[in-house]
């Protein structure tokens, strides 16, 4: 094939196939590289299960209003609060399109999952989760004329002056160049790079597990960073929870996260808690649970609790350790039982008796315990005890390329690229900071797919550099 | 790359490959938990069907509750294409294979212990057949030789032209066919009770739990993959099985209905056949031989494209409903998702009913011709064998899902 495709979109994730397919409804050759083999096709986005997005009206599957200023109002609350403020609350506006855009790109949704407290009224899950999603959407691509290669790694670009020329790839077929008129990095973070993330965590990183494919490696990032890319986000940004510390080392998704910490106490390696347990709602707090756990020794930490509380939360997928005393179950985790007993001790003196209620915030609180728990503190007493060790899980890495509002990429010379845009977990650093917001990053992934889609066929179609691809791509991510 | 620090002694869920069970069956059950513990703790799933809500309504999982959800499973698939742990994930995950191996065990577990090993049933089935078929035909031949020589006169009026009376005598038929018929109720009756004993069933006196089954039974509920339709025969959404499974299953319930309005005809109204062509027995007969014949052929249509696409080679790879390269590569990894046995046995009913279908509406067409008597034959013939061997077909699907249904639905939420 000699003539240049119009837009090649690197990475098949959530972000880099609506990307692909909204560049399809523009121009003709649209080419997809997806670097995994057919059947783990798809990226973190596999691991997703929900989206969330401001809603004016409710809907059998979110029920009651998520207003703009309330999805704004969380996102703020999360870390150091939104990134780039004009980008972020572009992200939030447009958002309100993104599911009407889903469905109308085949995408089913089922009820919010059981067990996923306080997340239906905010979030919208799609029917079969990520994979399920993936599945649709390359029906669509296909269906639309899009063209996948799958087993394809992008190696690098090729530049000349402020346009990429082409992309160079390694496969089946060798090592070979792309020549594309535009295109679209979609390729996710770099967060099974776990050397890169040495640079940042030190030897802290060699206890991180990593919750999806070991190939998101960061190789176009740094690619981009090395053609003059300007950086968004903080070096240590990064979307993490606590998992079963029995879990492997990539790729262990939804299954190994644990929900029991607001029910239960949080001990690190020496036996002592570290963090409030009860702070919030757990959908806005269980994302900083990799962070704490990444900042204790050894980069692990233990949820101890009793069996009052074993059914409210979801069944964790690896067996906890079971003992009719703290000591014991503290001895199972290979800790210090005597730390553990008189943590779990001075916790339970602390308790003050309040009406337990695990779906609000109930203020069943400790007193003049550092730190405190806030809610949902009930003393650890009815025997048999439950403990499981964990790690910190890293979903994505936010540190990307800074983009303009058309999803360009900039230069960190203050110029842009002018064929080379990004989407998805790649630039996500332009809105997210430190924190994380569940269902934030498929929200991201498509609002910035769309754009980026548009974009880059508008940028593929003018052929030159800025001519008419920033209307296009406005009208694109708009409608 | 610098090792982990120490972590807690590991101890991944059980894993039958790596650890000697006691018997097959307790490394199957094994299995299914290992699986099912992981899917309890995703729950991607639980809008495409009943299984994983009840799954999720259990903490932990005795061998009776996998038998259930085992029997609750249509077998769609859209779980296994819906799901990111499938292989090549190490996690392994296959729910349609591990729970139709827990089907195979379970019916032959609640089926009365043959005096033969069990991992030869299928031949025994084939055998059981062959023998009935050939006992049938004698049957009807000799009770033709004695129609012949009066046994229209034996009921006090000659049997007209065209009525099966010419060939068999009614009491002849109705041994012939009550026989195995009643044997296959009895045992049908009584697995269903040991399973549903084994299982802690539940509900089967409550009426809205009843009402709630059949009518999940009569549309499907679980054959529509919360609206995305099935994976089936390939992983492209599809209606077709579950449409063909309509035409099955109300084709069998018409070809009932046709023998009842028969019965009611000839022993109540006192009008012997043959019936007219407009009349309720012919009527219903052919609107539900026809059913079977487009059901079954469709379904075995069906069951060829999944194995195709299980085999692999050119032909998969040409087929339009494996276009899609991820689910094509699935497709041909996972060469059982069914288990084998019970395939076969799927087999055994579509090409029983579809015989019975067959020779029924050939009966209808050829009564008066000098074809009729081996016609009816034949078709007697069929009837007795597959009456007979019922149970050990996939027939019984029937009355485990329902009983499957009645206990999901009495379950409280």
């Amino acid at each position: 094939m000699t003539d240049p495709w119009d837009v090649v979109v690197i990475g098949g994730g959530n972000a880099g196939l609506v990307a692909a397919i909204t560049a399809r409804e523009r121009v003709s050759r649209v080419l997809l590289l997806e670097r995994a083999p057919a059947a783990l096709r798809g990226g973190n986005t596999r691991h997703t299960r929900n989206v969330r997005c401001v809603h004016d009206t409710g809907d059998a599957y979110t029920p009651g209003v998520y207003s703009y200023d309330e999805l704004w109002r969380d996102l703020c609350a999360v870390g150091d609060g939104p990134a780039d403020e004009g980008l972020a609350s572009r992200t939030v506006r447009l958002s309100a399109s993104v599911p009407s855009w889903m469905s109308a790109h085949g995408v089913r949704w089922q009820p919010p999952l059981t067990g996923t407290l306080h997340l239906g009224r905010t979030n919208r899950f799609f029917l079969g989760g990520g994979k399920a999603l993936v599945n649709t959407y390359h029906r669509t691509a296909a269906a639309a004329g899009v063209t996948v290669r799958y087993d394809c790694t992008a190696e690098d670009l090729e530049f000349s002056g402020d346009r990429c020329s082409a992309v160079v790839v390694s496969g089946t077929g060798g090592r070979t160049r792309i020549e594309a008129r535009a295109v679209v990095c979609a390729s996710g973070g770099f967060e099974a790079n776990i050397g890169w993330l040495r640079q940042y965590w030190g030897e802290a990183a060699d206890n991180f597990l990593v919750r999806g494919p070991a190939t998101n490696d960061g190789r176009m990032l740094a690619a981009l960073y090395s053609a003059g890319a300007a950086r968004a986000g903080q070096e240590r940004g990064f979307h993490s929870v606590a998992i079963d510390a029995r879990s492997p080392r990539f790729d262990g998704g939804i299954a190994t996260r644990l929900d029991s910490i607001p029910f239960s106490v949080v001990v690190n390696a020496h036996g002592e808690r570290f963090y409030d347990e009860g702070e919030e709602l757990w959908p806005k707090r269980y994302a900083i649970w990799g962070r704490n756990i990444a900042g204790q020794p050894g980069q692990i930490a233990y949820s101890i609790w009793d069996a009052k509380v074993n059914r409210l939360f979801l069944p964790p997928m690896y067996p906890p350790v079971v003992a009719d005393d703290i000591g014991a179950v503290a001895t199972g985790l290979g800790l210090d039982a005597r730390a553990v007993t008189e943590t779990v001790t001075a916790y339970n003196k602390a308790v003050v008796a309040g009406s337990f209620d695990p779906s609000r915030l109930d203020g069943c609180r400790t007193s003049g315990l550092e730190p405190p728990k806030s809610n949902w503190a009930q003393p650890i007493d009815t025997p048999p005890f439950y403990g499981i060790a964990m790690r910190p899980g890293i979903t994505f890495t936010f540190m990307g390329v800074r983009i303009t509002e058309e999803g360009r990429v900039r230069r960190e010379d203050d110029g842009v690229f002018g064929n080379v845009f990004a989407a998805g977990e790649i630039m996500s650093g332009n809105i997210l900071s430190s924190g994380y917001l569940g269902g934030f990053g498929l929200t991201i992934g498509t609002v910035w797919g769309r754009i980026a889609g548009a974009g880059a066929a508008g940028a593929a179609a003018a052929g030159a550099p800025g001519v008419a691809a920033a209307g296009s791509a406005t009208a694109g991510g708009g409608g | 790359m610098t090792g982990k620090a120490a972590n807690p002694p590991a101890s991944p869920p059980a894993n039958p490959a790596a650890s000697p069970a006691a018997s097959p069956f307790a490394g199957l059950f094994a299995e299914a938990e290992r699986q099912l513990t992981i899917c309890n703790a995703c729950r991607y799933c639980e809008g495409y069907c009943a299984v994983f809500p009840a799954l999720e309504r259990r903490r932990e999982l005795t061998s009776g509750d996998i038998t259930h959800l085992a029997d609750l499973c249509h077998d769609c698939r859209d779980c296994y294409t819906a799901c990111m742990y499938a292989p090549p994930h190490e996690f392994a995950i296959n729910p349609p294979a591990v729970l139709s191996a827990v089907r195979r065990h379970t019916y032959d577990e609640y089926l009365p212990r043959l005096p033969w090993p069990a991992s030869r049933r299928g031949a025994i089935a084939a055998a059981a057949l062959a023998s009935v078929a050939v006992l049938a035909s004698l049957a009807v031949w000799i009770g033709g030789a004695g129609a012949a020589g009066g046994a229209g006169a034996a009921r006090g009026s000659a049997a007209a032209a065209g009525s099966p009376y010419q060939v068999i005598a009614y009491p002849a038929l109705l041994a012939a066919v009550g026989l195995p018929a009643l044997w296959s109720v009895v045992v049908m009756a009584r697995s269903g009770a040991r399973y549903w004993r084994a299982t802690g069933g539940r509900g089967l006196t409550r009426p809205t739990a009843l009402r709630a089954a059949l009518r999940q039974a009569a549309t499907l509920r679980n054959l529509r993959g919360g609206g995305a339709e099935c994976s089936y025969p390939a992983d492209e959404p599809s209606a077709a099985r579950r449409r063909l499974h309509g035409f099955v299953a109300w084709g069998f319930l018409a070809c009932v209905a046709s023998t009842v309005a028969a019965a009611i005809s000839q022993d109540i109204a006192g009008d012997p056949p043959p019936y007219p062509v407009l009349s309720a027995p012919v009527l219903l007969g052919i609107a539900g031989g026809a059913g079977l014949i487009v059901g079954c052929g469709g379904l075995l249509v069906l069951r060829r494209r999944a194995a195709r696409a299980a085999a692999g080679g050119d032909a998969a790879r040409a087929d339009p409903a494996l276009k899609d390269p991820a689910l094509r590569d699935q497709a041909l990894r996972d060469q059982a998702l069914e288990d084998p046995a019970l395939a076969r046995r799927g087999y055994a009913l579509l090409t029983g009913l579809l015989l019975l279908a067959v020779t029924g509406l050939l009966t209808l067409v050829l009564r008066d011709s000098a074809a009729f008597a081996p016609v009816l034959g034949i078709h007697l013939a069929a009837v007795v064998a597959c009456f007979a061997i019922a149970p050990y077909t996939k027939f019984m699907h029937v009355v485990y899902r329902f009983l499957a249904l009645v206990h999901d639905n009495a379950e409280p939420i």
